[in-house]
Protein backbone atom coordinates (compact mmCIF):
# COMPACT_ATOMS: atom_id res chain seq x y z
CA UNK A 1 0.00 0.00 0.00
CA UNK A 2 1.70 3.39 -1.16
CA UNK A 3 0.33 6.70 0.11
CA UNK A 4 -0.86 9.39 -1.71
CA UNK A 5 -2.62 12.63 -1.28
CA UNK A 6 -5.65 14.07 -3.11
CA UNK A 7 -4.20 17.30 -5.21
CA UNK A 8 -7.89 18.79 -4.97
CA UNK A 9 -8.82 18.18 -0.89
CA UNK A 10 -5.56 16.95 0.70
CA UNK A 11 -6.76 13.84 1.74
CA UNK A 12 -4.33 11.09 2.53
CA UNK A 13 -5.20 8.17 0.70
CA UNK A 14 -3.92 4.36 0.71
CA UNK A 15 -3.50 3.11 -3.41
CA UNK A 16 -3.03 -0.64 -3.31
CA UNK A 17 0.27 -2.09 -5.12
CA UNK A 18 -1.51 -3.23 -7.85
CA UNK A 19 -3.84 -1.42 -9.32
CA UNK A 20 -6.24 -2.25 -11.40
CA UNK A 21 -7.27 -0.85 -15.01
CA UNK A 22 -10.73 0.81 -13.27
CA UNK A 23 -10.64 4.17 -11.99
CA UNK A 24 -9.63 5.14 -8.50
CA UNK A 25 -11.58 8.37 -7.12
CA UNK A 26 -11.21 10.11 -3.83
CA UNK A 27 -13.34 9.14 -1.29
CA UNK A 28 -13.36 12.59 0.61
CA UNK A 29 -14.06 14.51 -2.55
CA UNK A 30 -14.88 12.33 -5.53
CA UNK A 31 -11.62 13.57 -7.94
CA UNK A 32 -9.65 11.22 -10.10
CA UNK A 33 -6.75 9.27 -8.13
CA UNK A 34 -5.75 7.37 -11.02
CA UNK A 35 -6.72 5.94 -14.25
CA UNK A 36 -5.01 3.76 -16.52
CA UNK A 37 -2.95 5.04 -19.25
CA UNK A 38 -1.92 3.63 -22.82
CA UNK A 39 0.96 2.00 -24.05
CA UNK A 40 3.55 4.24 -24.67
CA UNK A 41 4.29 2.63 -28.05
CA UNK A 42 0.76 3.72 -28.99
CA UNK A 43 1.29 6.90 -27.55
CA UNK A 44 4.41 7.60 -29.42
CA UNK A 45 3.05 6.66 -32.54
CA UNK A 46 -0.02 9.06 -32.40
CA UNK A 47 2.30 12.23 -30.99
CA UNK A 48 4.13 11.40 -34.51
CA UNK A 49 1.32 11.42 -36.52
CA UNK A 50 0.11 14.31 -34.92
CA UNK A 51 3.03 16.27 -35.87
CA UNK A 52 2.91 14.67 -38.97
CA UNK A 53 -0.24 16.03 -39.43
CA UNK A 54 0.97 19.45 -38.28
CA UNK A 55 3.39 19.92 -41.22
CA UNK A 56 0.89 20.53 -44.01
CA UNK A 57 -1.11 22.79 -41.86
CA UNK A 58 2.35 25.43 -41.93
CA UNK A 59 1.04 25.73 -45.88
CA UNK A 60 -2.52 24.59 -46.25
CA UNK A 61 -4.65 27.69 -46.68
CA UNK A 62 -7.70 27.33 -44.25
CA UNK A 63 -10.04 29.50 -45.84
CA UNK A 64 -10.44 31.69 -49.01
CA UNK A 65 -12.48 34.33 -49.58
CA UNK A 66 -14.01 36.35 -52.47
CA UNK A 67 -15.37 39.66 -52.63
CA UNK A 68 -16.14 40.93 -56.00
CA UNK A 69 -13.50 38.55 -57.28
CA UNK A 70 -10.83 39.54 -55.44
CA UNK A 71 -9.68 36.87 -53.67
CA UNK A 72 -7.67 36.41 -49.83
CA UNK A 73 -6.47 33.28 -48.72
CA UNK A 74 -4.93 32.51 -45.29
CA UNK A 75 -3.30 29.24 -43.36
CA UNK A 76 -3.70 28.73 -39.74
CA UNK A 77 -0.07 31.17 -38.84
CA UNK A 78 -0.77 33.79 -41.78
CA UNK A 79 -4.35 34.79 -40.19
CA UNK A 80 -2.48 35.05 -36.67
CA UNK A 81 0.74 36.36 -38.27
CA UNK A 82 -1.42 39.29 -39.75
CA UNK A 83 -2.42 40.94 -36.69
CA UNK A 84 1.78 40.86 -35.66
CA UNK A 85 2.15 42.96 -38.81
CA UNK A 86 -0.57 45.16 -38.14
CA UNK A 87 1.13 45.81 -34.55
CA UNK A 88 -1.06 43.88 -32.19
CA UNK A 89 1.96 42.22 -31.06
CA UNK A 90 0.76 40.90 -27.63
CA UNK A 91 -2.63 39.04 -29.03
CA UNK A 92 -0.50 38.01 -31.98
CA UNK A 93 2.07 36.46 -29.95
CA UNK A 94 -0.20 35.25 -27.76
CA UNK A 95 -2.60 32.97 -30.22
CA UNK A 96 -0.19 31.44 -31.91
CA UNK A 97 1.58 29.95 -28.86
CA UNK A 98 -1.93 28.69 -27.26
CA UNK A 99 -3.39 27.80 -31.07
CA UNK A 100 -0.64 25.84 -31.90
CA UNK A 101 2.90 26.34 -31.28
CA UNK A 102 1.91 24.66 -27.39
CA UNK A 103 -0.10 21.91 -28.64
CA UNK A 104 3.09 21.01 -30.62
CA UNK A 105 5.43 21.25 -28.06
CA UNK A 106 3.38 19.51 -26.06
CA UNK A 107 3.68 16.82 -28.45
CA UNK A 108 7.60 17.29 -28.71
CA UNK A 109 7.95 17.02 -25.20
CA UNK A 110 6.00 13.86 -25.31
CA UNK A 111 8.16 11.83 -27.19
CA UNK A 112 10.84 13.59 -25.34
CA UNK A 113 10.04 11.65 -22.19
CA UNK A 114 8.52 8.85 -23.72
CA UNK A 115 11.31 7.91 -26.31
CA UNK A 116 13.75 7.78 -23.95
CA UNK A 117 11.87 5.44 -21.13
CA UNK A 118 10.88 3.10 -23.76
CA UNK A 119 14.51 2.80 -24.59
CA UNK A 120 15.41 2.10 -20.96
CA UNK A 121 16.59 5.18 -19.54
CA UNK A 122 15.82 6.23 -16.09
CA UNK A 123 12.37 8.34 -15.62
CA UNK A 124 14.26 10.76 -13.84
CA UNK A 125 16.29 11.87 -16.50
CA UNK A 126 13.34 13.37 -18.55
CA UNK A 127 11.66 14.85 -15.73
CA UNK A 128 12.51 18.51 -16.40
CA UNK A 129 10.19 17.52 -19.45
CA UNK A 130 7.44 16.21 -17.80
CA UNK A 131 7.61 19.19 -15.45
CA UNK A 132 7.66 21.51 -18.56
CA UNK A 133 4.74 19.45 -20.35
CA UNK A 134 2.42 19.74 -16.83
CA UNK A 135 2.74 23.87 -17.23
CA UNK A 136 2.03 23.74 -20.69
CA UNK A 137 -1.20 21.78 -20.37
CA UNK A 138 -3.60 24.63 -19.23
CA UNK A 139 -2.69 26.64 -22.13
CA UNK A 140 -3.06 24.57 -25.11
CA UNK A 141 -6.10 25.98 -26.53
CA UNK A 142 -5.90 24.09 -30.15
CA UNK A 143 -9.97 23.14 -29.50
CA UNK A 144 -10.53 26.84 -29.17
CA UNK A 145 -9.00 27.63 -32.02
CA UNK A 146 -10.75 24.86 -33.82
CA UNK A 147 -14.17 26.31 -33.04
CA UNK A 148 -13.73 30.20 -33.29
CA UNK A 149 -12.66 28.84 -37.09
CA UNK A 150 -16.18 27.75 -37.15
CA UNK A 151 -17.46 30.82 -35.84
CA UNK A 152 -15.07 33.00 -38.03
CA UNK A 153 -16.61 31.15 -41.34
CA UNK A 154 -20.14 31.83 -39.88
CA UNK A 155 -19.88 35.35 -39.18
CA UNK A 156 -17.76 35.91 -42.59
CA UNK A 157 -19.94 33.65 -44.77
CA UNK A 158 -22.76 37.04 -44.65
CA UNK A 159 -19.65 39.33 -45.94
CA UNK A 160 -18.15 37.54 -48.77
CA UNK A 161 -17.85 34.10 -50.86
CA UNK A 162 -16.58 31.89 -48.39
CA UNK A 163 -14.14 28.52 -49.34
CA UNK A 164 -12.83 26.05 -46.99
CA UNK A 165 -9.71 24.99 -47.85
CA UNK A 166 -7.92 21.50 -47.34
CA UNK A 167 -6.14 22.91 -44.13
CA UNK A 168 -9.12 23.27 -41.84
CA UNK A 169 -9.83 19.43 -42.70
CA UNK A 170 -5.91 18.71 -41.98
CA UNK A 171 -6.80 21.04 -38.52
CA UNK A 172 -9.20 18.80 -37.56
CA UNK A 173 -7.79 15.59 -38.02
CA UNK A 174 -4.72 17.66 -35.79
CA UNK A 175 -6.45 18.15 -32.96
CA UNK A 176 -8.15 15.13 -32.67
CA UNK A 177 -5.03 13.33 -32.69
CA UNK A 178 -3.47 15.64 -30.53
CA UNK A 179 -6.44 15.20 -28.24
CA UNK A 180 -6.43 11.30 -28.06
CA UNK A 181 -2.61 11.75 -27.43
CA UNK A 182 -2.90 13.75 -24.30
CA UNK A 183 -5.86 11.60 -23.18
CA UNK A 184 -3.98 8.11 -23.45
CA UNK A 185 -0.76 10.03 -21.98
CA UNK A 186 -1.17 8.93 -18.04
CA UNK A 187 2.09 10.28 -16.05
CA UNK A 188 1.62 7.94 -13.40
CA UNK A 189 2.94 4.98 -15.63
CA UNK A 190 6.27 7.05 -16.39
CA UNK A 191 7.17 6.57 -12.60
CA UNK A 192 5.57 3.39 -12.26
CA UNK A 193 8.59 2.21 -14.38
CA UNK A 194 10.57 3.25 -11.97
CA UNK A 195 9.44 1.58 -9.50
CA UNK A 196 9.93 -1.67 -11.66
CA UNK A 197 13.58 -0.59 -12.25
CA UNK A 198 14.57 -0.15 -8.56
CA UNK B 1 -13.63 7.21 10.13
CA UNK B 2 -12.88 10.71 9.81
CA UNK B 3 -9.70 10.78 6.60
CA UNK B 4 -6.71 12.64 7.69
CA UNK B 5 -5.23 15.43 5.52
CA UNK B 6 -1.71 15.75 4.76
CA UNK B 7 -1.33 18.32 7.44
CA UNK B 8 -2.62 16.16 9.94
CA UNK B 9 -0.09 13.48 9.18
CA UNK B 10 2.61 16.14 8.30
CA UNK B 11 3.47 15.36 4.83
CA UNK B 12 3.37 17.07 1.53
CA UNK B 13 2.39 15.78 -2.23
CA UNK B 14 4.07 16.80 -5.24
CA UNK B 15 2.02 18.43 -7.20
CA UNK B 16 3.52 17.29 -10.40
CA UNK B 17 4.34 13.61 -10.29
CA UNK B 18 2.35 13.07 -7.01
CA UNK B 19 4.65 11.38 -4.47
CA UNK B 20 3.72 11.54 -1.11
CA UNK B 21 6.74 13.08 0.95
CA UNK B 22 7.65 13.91 4.46
CA UNK B 23 6.63 17.71 5.01
CA UNK B 24 10.14 18.49 5.78
CA UNK B 25 11.41 18.20 1.96
CA UNK B 26 11.71 20.47 -0.52
CA UNK B 27 12.35 18.95 -3.49
CA UNK B 28 11.07 15.71 -4.84
CA UNK B 29 12.61 12.66 -4.76
CA UNK B 30 11.48 11.01 -7.77
CA UNK B 31 10.67 14.24 -10.35
CA UNK B 32 13.04 16.91 -8.93
CA UNK B 33 10.07 19.36 -8.20
CA UNK B 34 10.01 22.15 -5.71
CA UNK B 35 7.66 20.74 -3.15
CA UNK B 36 5.30 22.71 -0.97
CA UNK B 37 2.59 21.23 1.32
CA UNK B 38 0.19 24.44 -0.18
CA UNK B 39 0.80 26.76 -3.18
CA UNK B 40 3.39 29.14 -1.62
CA UNK B 41 1.13 32.91 -1.48
CA UNK B 42 -2.12 31.21 -3.14
CA UNK B 43 -4.40 33.73 -1.48
CA UNK B 44 -2.72 37.24 -2.07
CA UNK B 45 -1.84 35.68 -5.66
CA UNK B 46 -5.27 34.74 -6.56
CA UNK B 47 -6.62 37.72 -5.09
CA UNK B 48 -3.97 40.17 -7.54
CA UNK B 49 -4.76 37.83 -10.36
CA UNK B 50 -8.85 38.02 -9.70
CA UNK B 51 -8.95 41.64 -9.51
CA UNK B 52 -6.82 42.07 -12.27
CA UNK B 53 -8.67 40.41 -14.66
CA UNK B 54 -12.08 42.09 -13.00
CA UNK B 55 -10.33 45.53 -13.95
CA UNK B 56 -9.65 44.35 -17.31
CA UNK B 57 -12.75 43.09 -17.88
CA UNK B 58 -14.35 46.78 -17.69
CA UNK B 59 -12.93 47.95 -20.72
CA UNK B 60 -12.86 45.03 -22.64
CA UNK B 61 -16.73 45.05 -22.11
CA UNK B 62 -17.63 48.45 -22.91
CA UNK B 63 -14.52 48.90 -26.18
CA UNK B 64 -14.72 47.93 -29.53
CA UNK B 65 -13.52 44.55 -30.28
CA UNK B 66 -13.10 44.94 -33.95
CA UNK B 67 -13.55 47.85 -36.26
CA UNK B 68 -15.24 46.80 -39.87
CA UNK B 69 -13.98 49.02 -42.56
CA UNK B 70 -15.94 48.57 -45.59
CA UNK B 71 -17.32 50.51 -48.66
CA UNK B 72 -20.83 50.35 -46.54
CA UNK B 73 -19.03 52.25 -43.98
CA UNK B 74 -16.88 51.94 -40.73
CA UNK B 75 -18.90 49.55 -38.21
CA UNK B 76 -17.29 49.04 -34.62
CA UNK B 77 -18.86 46.78 -32.09
CA UNK B 78 -18.38 45.55 -28.54
CA UNK B 79 -18.39 42.07 -27.81
CA UNK B 80 -22.28 42.31 -26.40
CA UNK B 81 -23.24 43.89 -29.86
CA UNK B 82 -21.82 41.09 -31.69
CA UNK B 83 -24.11 38.96 -29.60
CA UNK B 84 -27.23 41.17 -30.58
CA UNK B 85 -26.13 41.26 -33.88
CA UNK B 86 -26.02 37.63 -34.29
CA UNK B 87 -29.62 37.08 -32.25
CA UNK B 88 -30.91 39.56 -34.87
CA UNK B 89 -30.73 38.02 -37.43
CA UNK B 90 -31.86 34.46 -36.19
CA UNK B 91 -28.29 32.86 -35.26
CA UNK B 92 -29.06 31.76 -31.82
CA UNK B 93 -26.83 29.06 -31.73
CA UNK B 94 -24.02 31.64 -32.31
CA UNK B 95 -25.30 34.15 -30.26
CA UNK B 96 -24.59 32.14 -27.50
CA UNK B 97 -21.95 30.28 -28.35
CA UNK B 98 -20.09 33.98 -28.15
CA UNK B 99 -22.09 35.28 -25.27
CA UNK B 100 -21.10 32.20 -23.03
CA UNK B 101 -17.80 32.07 -23.87
CA UNK B 102 -17.11 35.73 -23.98
CA UNK B 103 -19.28 37.62 -21.66
CA UNK B 104 -20.95 34.72 -18.97
CA UNK B 105 -17.58 33.05 -18.41
CA UNK B 106 -15.68 35.44 -17.48
CA UNK B 107 -17.48 37.06 -15.52
CA UNK B 108 -18.90 34.07 -14.10
CA UNK B 109 -14.97 32.89 -13.44
CA UNK B 110 -14.42 36.12 -11.95
CA UNK B 111 -17.06 35.95 -9.13
CA UNK B 112 -16.62 31.98 -8.01
CA UNK B 113 -12.73 32.95 -7.43
CA UNK B 114 -13.76 35.79 -5.05
CA UNK B 115 -16.00 33.43 -3.74
CA UNK B 116 -13.65 30.89 -3.40
CA UNK B 117 -11.64 33.35 -1.75
CA UNK B 118 -13.92 34.55 0.73
CA UNK B 119 -14.72 30.68 2.14
CA UNK B 120 -11.05 30.29 2.25
CA UNK B 121 -10.99 34.09 4.47
CA UNK B 122 -13.96 33.45 6.41
CA UNK B 123 -13.48 29.68 6.78
CA UNK B 124 -16.53 28.96 5.57
CA UNK B 125 -16.25 24.92 6.46
CA UNK B 126 -19.83 24.33 5.47
CA UNK B 127 -19.09 25.74 1.91
CA UNK B 128 -15.76 23.79 0.97
CA UNK B 129 -17.36 21.10 -0.93
CA UNK B 130 -19.48 23.54 -2.81
CA UNK B 131 -16.66 25.74 -3.24
CA UNK B 132 -14.79 22.82 -4.95
CA UNK B 133 -16.96 22.29 -7.56
CA UNK B 134 -17.46 25.48 -8.36
CA UNK B 135 -13.75 25.61 -8.92
CA UNK B 136 -13.54 22.24 -11.19
CA UNK B 137 -16.48 24.35 -13.16
CA UNK B 138 -14.31 27.47 -13.77
CA UNK B 139 -10.89 25.28 -13.85
CA UNK B 140 -13.08 23.59 -16.93
CA UNK B 141 -14.66 26.62 -18.76
CA UNK B 142 -11.17 28.94 -18.43
CA UNK B 143 -9.78 28.44 -21.60
CA UNK B 144 -12.98 28.59 -23.82
CA UNK B 145 -13.00 32.46 -22.99
CA UNK B 146 -10.33 33.26 -25.71
CA UNK B 147 -12.71 32.54 -28.63
CA UNK B 148 -13.42 35.57 -29.30
CA UNK B 149 -9.87 36.78 -29.63
CA UNK B 150 -9.17 33.85 -31.89
CA UNK B 151 -12.21 34.76 -33.48
CA UNK B 152 -11.03 38.30 -34.05
CA UNK B 153 -7.62 37.59 -35.17
CA UNK B 154 -8.64 35.18 -37.54
CA UNK B 155 -11.03 37.89 -38.95
CA UNK B 156 -8.18 40.32 -39.44
CA UNK B 157 -6.22 38.31 -40.65
CA UNK B 158 -8.50 37.04 -43.84
CA UNK B 159 -10.62 40.08 -44.44
CA UNK B 160 -7.51 41.93 -45.82
CA UNK B 161 -9.23 43.55 -49.44
CA UNK B 162 -7.06 46.92 -49.07
CA UNK B 163 -9.87 49.78 -50.09
CA UNK B 164 -12.85 47.12 -50.53
CA UNK B 165 -12.84 45.90 -46.59
CA UNK B 166 -10.71 45.10 -44.33
CA UNK B 167 -10.70 44.69 -40.38
CA UNK B 168 -8.98 46.10 -37.61
CA UNK B 169 -8.61 44.81 -33.82
CA UNK B 170 -10.41 47.05 -31.49
CA UNK B 171 -8.62 47.92 -28.74
CA UNK B 172 -11.07 45.88 -26.03
CA UNK B 173 -9.17 42.48 -27.87
CA UNK B 174 -6.01 43.51 -25.57
CA UNK B 175 -7.42 44.20 -22.54
CA UNK B 176 -9.91 41.00 -22.95
CA UNK B 177 -6.71 39.03 -23.68
CA UNK B 178 -5.13 40.11 -20.27
CA UNK B 179 -8.36 39.15 -18.62
CA UNK B 180 -9.10 36.15 -19.64
CA UNK B 181 -5.21 35.34 -19.18
CA UNK B 182 -5.02 36.67 -15.69
CA UNK B 183 -8.29 34.56 -14.59
CA UNK B 184 -6.08 31.82 -15.97
CA UNK B 185 -3.60 32.59 -13.45
CA UNK B 186 -5.97 33.22 -10.81
CA UNK B 187 -7.12 29.89 -11.46
CA UNK B 188 -3.72 28.29 -11.56
CA UNK B 189 -2.29 30.20 -8.27
CA UNK B 190 -5.50 29.05 -6.09
CA UNK B 191 -5.24 26.06 -4.06
CA UNK B 192 -7.91 24.41 -3.61
CA UNK B 193 -7.37 22.44 -0.46
CA UNK B 194 -7.04 25.83 1.92
CA UNK B 195 -10.94 25.24 1.41
CA UNK B 196 -10.87 22.71 3.53
CA UNK B 197 -7.85 23.37 5.90
CA UNK B 198 -9.93 25.25 8.19
CA UNK B 199 -12.73 22.71 8.60
CA UNK B 200 -10.61 19.93 9.00
CA UNK B 201 -8.30 21.89 12.08
CA UNK B 202 -11.84 22.38 13.81
CA UNK B 203 -12.90 18.94 13.71
CA UNK B 204 -9.63 17.76 14.66
CA UNK B 205 -9.09 20.10 17.24
CA UNK B 206 -13.24 19.20 18.33
CA UNK B 207 -11.98 15.84 18.44
CA UNK B 208 -9.47 16.03 21.06
CA UNK B 209 -11.46 18.11 23.33
CA UNK B 210 -14.04 15.03 23.37
CA UNK B 211 -10.82 13.13 24.13
CA UNK B 212 -9.33 15.04 26.57
CA UNK B 213 -12.60 16.00 28.54
CA UNK B 214 -13.14 11.66 28.35
CA UNK B 215 -9.90 11.25 30.10
CA UNK B 216 -10.88 13.84 33.03
CA UNK B 217 -14.20 12.23 33.42
CA UNK B 218 -12.32 8.71 33.89
CA UNK B 219 -10.25 10.09 36.39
Amino acid sequence: MELTACKQCGTVVGMPEHLSPSQYRCPYCNALLHRRGQAFTDIIIMAVTTLLLFVPLTFLPVLSLNIMGIRSSATLFEALWQLYADGYHIIAVLSILTGLLIPVLMMVLLLLILVPIRLGYRPKTVALYYRIYDHMKEWGMAEVYLISIMVAIIKLSKMATLHVGLGLFVFVFFFLTFYITTVWFNPDDIWDEDAVAE
Amino acid sequence: MRLPSDIELGKALCLHCEKLHPVTRHTCTRCGAPVHQRIPDSIPKTWSFAIASMLFLIPANLLPMMIVNSIAGKDAGTIMEGVLYFFHHGSYGIAFVIFTASVFVPFFKVTVLIYLLLIVHFGWASRAMQGLKLFRIIHFVGKWSMLDIFVVALMVGLVQFGGLATIVTGPAALTFAFAVVMTMLATESFDSRLLFDIGRKREAAAMNKTIHEGKRDGK
